[in-house]
């Protein structure tokens, strides 16, 4: 069978890079951590790999503003290749502050037009927390959501979460309304059967709750919360987990390994 | 040399600023009723007007929730605005129930935003050698006395070993 | 020697006592007269006067932050008993006490110990794991943002520097602060208010700890109004490295490269300023703002450049900036810098202050010739700075050169062994202990004290701090600091487990860390509060599934002016303990440091901190499935409390909350203890535990309600069923002797509750067998947590929620 590759797109300031490794390689994959500036010289590189992945961290400080240096160095550097990259189809995922990454440099939601038209601003709270929380696994009756990093979850699943500007917000309302239409919504913060939540299990006040969202198409995929802190169930707080030993964040990368690989 | 500030649109919150607020409430002082806080920037070298709004347009606001005002700076005191969008608090600027507080580190305290800002202007694609600096501003608003200001500048938003700050 | 406009001749030749002493103090130097006068007869010999590079270095390097004179120096000790006077003289009292204990204990499992960064012990048969704790406690007094987080940023890079390089994987932080709610009318002037010192630091820590992404998983928070003015900030890093990366020798002819951040004005001095008190007058260069993404930086490529073996030895910047670290790794071949060459974040430094400044982020590396340039270029890859500024001669001398003029040329052995050793004495007179008068209270009394225990600042819920610390980064956190039986978590966890899975792979090993302190202990015998603090850190990992006999400890003294007889007796005292208990719990030291002069000046009149010793354990624990958390489990199963209770309440928390004079402070039975401990980790491994809690702050009350409301579950507690013995008659067992509010929040030590299925019960009895213990009551689904005497007709009742809401409630919103 065909390895998957799987590239990690890494800076200063990146800090979940090798539990994400880790993830993906617990599910078959092979990956490489590569730097920006690496990428940067040789930038058709890119396109050797089967995944993308832009992890969580700080990076550059979120000095400015939390992933914007970033997006920013992207866009400018290397927007051409990123953006053929994620309409070819193949699976991006962004988490925490790579989720911030993709939004701001408008990746998310529609890598087509490439442009922020949402953000991810301070948490309601006014800090940095880091806690678990249950996410309501977003299915629309009939059709399921298009997203192909979330197939097989159950409804409700828990992650752990750790950012201080995780409050997803735009200023149109027709924004939401697209997102919902669209079946773009991939997690929602709720209580432990799916309803309404309260604090802390959530802290930042995203419209609607949002936790995770797609684009249209389904293979990008950007979530505050982090699935790489759980595939295992050790790493659960009351060690809970599926077939006695996995968490249900490994299910996620699981799933674009598979949808890679196919 | 310019100074950028980037301020809060109107209907988004100010979590930093509502954080100082309660954080005033504590100390015991009562007659500030809203706090609003902004980030400020200066950019100095030889660089042009474009450039620097370039920079804070692409770079230093956040297009949803922010907007951005452009003064031109010497070097004791800003003057006027040069560029502005409209909804910026034009009413509450000739409201004079309002003081600010400014807060910069002294020179030679390692700064580190600014250090992070001069990377991303050159990502930006503007090569030129520049300086920056990255600061604090407070609208606070009631009828505060002076010395309260002294006390909320001193005893909560700057700590004068390391940081300056401009009470107006 | 050359002297130019930016480098001074030092006229000390011709100084009388007097005006050498008046220049030491002028310049921060901190020397003593004696000191001076050694310095003098240097130059005497070589006919010549100092320059002030040469004058700075030696000031740097004799520093009690750098040399620790006062611990390994000489000291005359008299300890009174009941009138009597003993006498000892230690020659060295570290090496006489603490680190005798570790020679002679000898472990194997013991890799590296008092002699790099860090101390390291053995992981698996590939890898160590090391493990060291600082104190930043004046930067943090002046700018308590600046200074906890460049005390973190410090700290991580001892574990950077240790061997060849180890791999972050987890810090701890344990502060010590005035109370936050402290009427803003008694801070002294120039003193921050103790709110303000504790946000900032939590913060410092927060955004240094964060953005490095080293999780934060195990601390404590000890409020004292002694340390309004002198707050206490230890941070701790542990991290992994393979054991053929532990060795490092620099050889002549190595280049010196210097990596990371760029040499400013700042923390000037810092070295030589933590040896004197806080006079609210404080040199502000001794501040310093950290930046954590170049450590981060440093981090990802140094570990790059060791396993390609490029370099052959490394050492951090700390204290004392580039002469402390250039000096230590050419300390046995000599080295030449050329000043000029270390990059500046401005100019306008003069080359003593490029020498000394304490910037943050830099690492010094031995790097052979030949692979110079490929350091460099793996540095430079992701922008990381990496200059070479000197060479590694052999000579044995320091050579400093600036634009060409020799600015310093000083031999390393006066250097590094001419500190003339001080000679101090010490006193301790030991006070007779009284058991407080009886303590006899209603069941709504003793309800009540329960709730103002829990609601007690140094008992009280550390939630708000917890969560702004990112303590699951790198997803290795599996006993977390947090700990509930869903994601809702809320009890206090006695210590941290990493599962170190991606640094080590298909590895089923963990490491534990926890800590051990109890200042108010201290108040009245340092001797017991060592001994306390030893236990208590072994008791802490052993609840979570550790084996006592793979773990190993470090100190950290925080004391006050050691030139007061009275205080270093104090400390002397400690000492003797941390010997006596690493010796009977064969738990060895492996690192330590001190901080002294912990004192400060208002209106002329001196205080002094109270003393303090951290003690940290590090275990390495064989599998991590045989690992429990605190809170109950299931409704019916059974409670025991193992090890006795006795009547020692001096320093108690209830004594502190009730008023109560006097008391006996927690001993430590290391016998007793030590077995208890050996047969939970038995009970544990063999999966025969649901829940175990160490019973410390707050007694078997507190502990009980903890366990009952982070599992959102009730408890029925006999207190008569409680095994007690009397403090003063240690053989007599007689459990009338203590009243049932005793029984409930006496902090006797070496006891933990545990919680067992009852088809469980025969093989856990089987392992306690020869111990005491016994079975208390059981886990019940009302929700309330009970505790009764029938003989004592006494009945306490409250419900769960009642009790976590006023543990969770004392310091929110912060």
């Amino acid at each position: 069978m065909k390895k998957i590759k799987v590239l990690i797109l890494r800076t200063a300031g990146t800090n979940c890079d090798y539990e994400t490794q880790s993830a993906f390689e617990l599910c078959g994959a092979v990956v490489e951590r590569v730097h920006i500036n690496t990428l940067v010289e040789e930038k058709d590189k890119i396109f050797e790999y089967d995944i993308l992945t832009f992890p969580g961290g700080f990076t550059y400080g979120d000095d400015v503003a939390s992933g914007k240096i970033l997006s920013n160095e992207i866009k400018n550097k290397l927007g051409y290749e990123v953006k053929k990259y994620a309409l070819s189809g193949r699976p991006i995922i962004g988490i925490c502050n790579g989720f911030q990454v993709l939004v701001k440099m408008g990746l998310l939601p529609d890598p087509e037009l490439f442009k922020q038209i949402s953000t991810l601003s301070y948490n309601d709270s006014g800090r940095f927390e880091c806690c678990w929380v249950y996410l309501k696994t977003e299915k629309k009756i009939g059709s399921e959501s298009s997203c192909i990093w979330t197939k097989n979850l159950p409804d409700v699943i828990s992650l752990p979460v750790a950012h201080g500007e995780g409050k997803f917000i735009s200023e149109s309302k027709d924004f939401f309304e697209d997102l919902n239409k669209n079946n773009q919504i991939v997690f929602r913060y709720s209580s432990k059967d799916g309803g309404e939540p309260e604090y802390p299990l959530v802290s930042n006040g995203s419209t609607e709750r949002i936790a995770g969202i797609c684009n249209k198409k389904g293979n990008i995929f950007g979530l505050m919360p982090h699935p790489e802190r759980y595939v295992f169930a050790l790493q659960h707080p009351a060690k809970e987990g599926f077939n006695s030993k996995y968490g249900w964040g490994k299910v996620i990368f699981q799933n674009a390994v598979d949808f890679a690989g196919q | 040399m310019f100074e950028i500030e980037i301020l809060t649109k109107k209907g988004f919150k100010n979590s930093r600023g509502e954080h100082v607020l309660s954080d005033i409430c504590g100390l015991g002082i009562e007659n500030v009723t809203k706090v609003e806080y902004s980030s400020l920037y200066i950019i100095d070298g030889d660089i042009s007007f474009a450039e620097t709004e370039t920079i804070a347009s692409d770079l230093l606001t956040d297009k949803i929730t922010e907007n951005y005002v452009i003064r031109q700076r010497d070097a004791e005191c800003l003057s006027e605005v040069i560029s502005k969008f409209s909804d910026v608090k034009e009413a509450d600027m000739i409201n004079p129930n309002f003081s600010v507080i400014e807060v910069w580190y002294k020179d030679g305290v390692t700064d580190i935003v600014s250090e992070s800002l001069i990377k991303a202007v050159k990502d930006l694609g503007i090569a030129k050698e520049i300086k920056a600096k990255a600061g604090h501003k407070y609208y606070l608003y009631g009828e505060i006395f002076r010395v309260t200001l002294d006390t909320i500048a001193t005893k909560l938003l700057a700590n004068v070993l390391i940081q300056e700050c401009k009470v107006y | 020697m050359k002297c130019t406009t930016k480098c001074k001749t030092i006229e000390i030749l011709n100084l009388s006592d007097e005006q050498l002493f008046e220049l030491s103090k002028k310049n921060v130097l901190s020397l003593s007269l004696e000191e001076m006068k050694i310095i003098q007869n240097y130059f005497k010999k070589l006919k010549r006067d100092p320059t002030d590079v040469e004058i700075e270095t030696i000031a740097q390097t004799w520093s009690e932050h750098c040399k620790h004179k006062t611990l390994t120096g000489m000291i005359e000790y008299i300890e009174e008993k009941s009138g009597e006077k003993t006498k000892k003289t230690y020659n060295n009292l570290l090496q006489e006490t603490i680190f005798k204990a570790s020679g002679e204990l000898n472990k194997p499992w013991c890799l590296s110990v008092f002699k790099d960064n860090a101390g390291i012990i053995e992981f698996d048969s590939e890898n160590g794991i090391a493990f060291k704790v600082e104190t930043h406690n004046h930067p943090s007094a002046l700018e308590p943002y600046g200074g906890s987080a460049t005390g973190m940023g410090g700290v991580i890079r001892d574990i950077l520097g240790v061997g060849l390089g180890a791999k972050p994987l987890a810090s701890t932080t344990v502060f010590c602060f005035g109370n936050p709610d402290m009427e803003s009318s008694k801070v002294p002037e120039g003193v921050h208010h103790p709110r303000r010192i504790m946000k900032g630091v939590v913060s410092g820590i927060r955004d240094y700890g964060n953005r490095m992404g080293i999780p934060t998983v195990n601390g404590a928070v000890c409020f004292d109004d002694g340390y309004m003015s002198n707050p206490l900030v230890y941070c701790g890093t542990m991290g992994i490295i393979p054991k053929n990366k532990i060795d490092k020798k620099v050889e002549s002819g190595d280049l010196v490269l210097v990596v990371g951040g760029r040499t400013g004005r700042d923390g000037i001095h810092g070295a030589t300023f933590s040896s004197t008190q806080l006079d609210g007058e404080s040199d502000i260069s001794a501040v310093q703002i950290g930046n954590p993404i170049i450590e981060k930086k440093v981090l990802d490529t140094m570990i790059e450049a060791r396993d390609l073996n490029l370099y052959r030895s490394v050492t951090d910047c700390g204290a004392g900036g580039l002469s402390s670290a250039v000096g230590e790794l050419g300390k046995k071949t000599g080295t030449v810098v050329y000043l000029d060459k270390v990059p500046l974040k401005y100019g306008g430094l003069c080359p003593w202050e490029i020498w000394v400044s304490e910037a943050q982020e830099r690492m010094v590396f031995a790097v052979p010739p030949e692979n110079i340039e490929r350091i460099i270029g793996i540095f430079k890859k992701e922008d990381v700075e990496a200059v070479c500024i000197g060479e590694f001669t052999d000579d044995k001398k320091l050579t400093l050169v600036y634009d060409g003029d020799v600015l310093a040329s000083m031999s390393m052995e006066f250097l590094h062994n001419g500190v003339p050793k001080p000679a101090r004495r010490a006193f301790y007179e030991i006070k007779e202990e009284k058991i407080q008068k009886p303590i006899d209270m209603s069941s709504f009394e003793i309800s009540s004290s329960l709730i103002s225990s829990l609601a007690d600042l140094n008992v009280c819920s550390k939630e708000w701090i917890i969560k702004q610390y990112d303590h699951e980064v790198q997803g290795q956190t599996i006993i977390k600091p947090l700990q509930g039986n869903n994601i809702e978590t809320s009890g206090p966890g006695d210590a941290a487990v990493i599962f170190p899975y991606t640094a080590v792979k298909n590895t089923r090993k963990g490491i534990v860390l926890s800590n051990g302190l109890n200042p108010q202990y201290g108040k009245i015998d340092p001797y017991k509060m060592a001994a306390s603090a030893i236990e208590e850190s072994l008791r802490n990992a052993v609840a979570v599934g550790a084996n006592v006999k793979k773990i190993s400890i470090l100190d950290n003294f925080c004391w006050g002016n050691p030139s007061d007889p009275e205080v270093l007796g104090s400390l002397v005292r400690a000492t003797k303990a941390c010997h006596d208990m690493s010796k009977a719990f064969e738990v060895p030291f492996i690192s330590g440091k001190d901080s002294l002069y912990n004192e400060y000046f208002i209106n002329k009149k001196k205080y002094s901190i109270p003393s303090a010793l951290l003690i940290s354990a590090m275990g390495v624990i064989e599998n991590v499935e045989n690992t429990v958390t605190m809170p109950f489990k299931k409704n019916g199963n059974k409670i025991f409390v193992l090890g006795v209770t006795r009547n020692e309440f001096g320093g108690s928390v209830f004594s502190k909350i009730k008023s109560i004079d006097g008391g006996i402070v927690p001993d430590v039975y290391p016998r007793e203890s030590k077995d208890i401990m050996e047969k939970i980790y038995n009970a544990i491994s063999g999966n025969l535990i649901e829940a175990c809690h160490d019973c410390s702050e707050g007694g078997i009350a507190v502990a009980v309600a903890e366990m009952a409301f982070s599992a959102n579950k009730g408890v029925y507690i006999y207190i008569d069923a409680i095994e007690t013995l009397s403090p003063l008659k240690k053989k007599c067992r007689s459990g009338n002797e203590m009243t049932p509010v005793e029984v409930l929040f006496s902090e006797s030590n070496g006891r933990f509750i545990v919680e067992i299925k009852p088809d469980n019960e025969e093989k856990f009895r089987k392992i306690l067998e020869g111990s005491i213990f016994s079975e208390v009551g059981y886990v019940s689904d009302d929700k309330k947590v009970i505790f009764e005497s029938k003989k004592n007709n006494i009945k306490v009742q409250q419900s769960s929620e009642v009790l976590l809401n006023s543990w969770r409630n004392t310091i929110i919103g912060c």
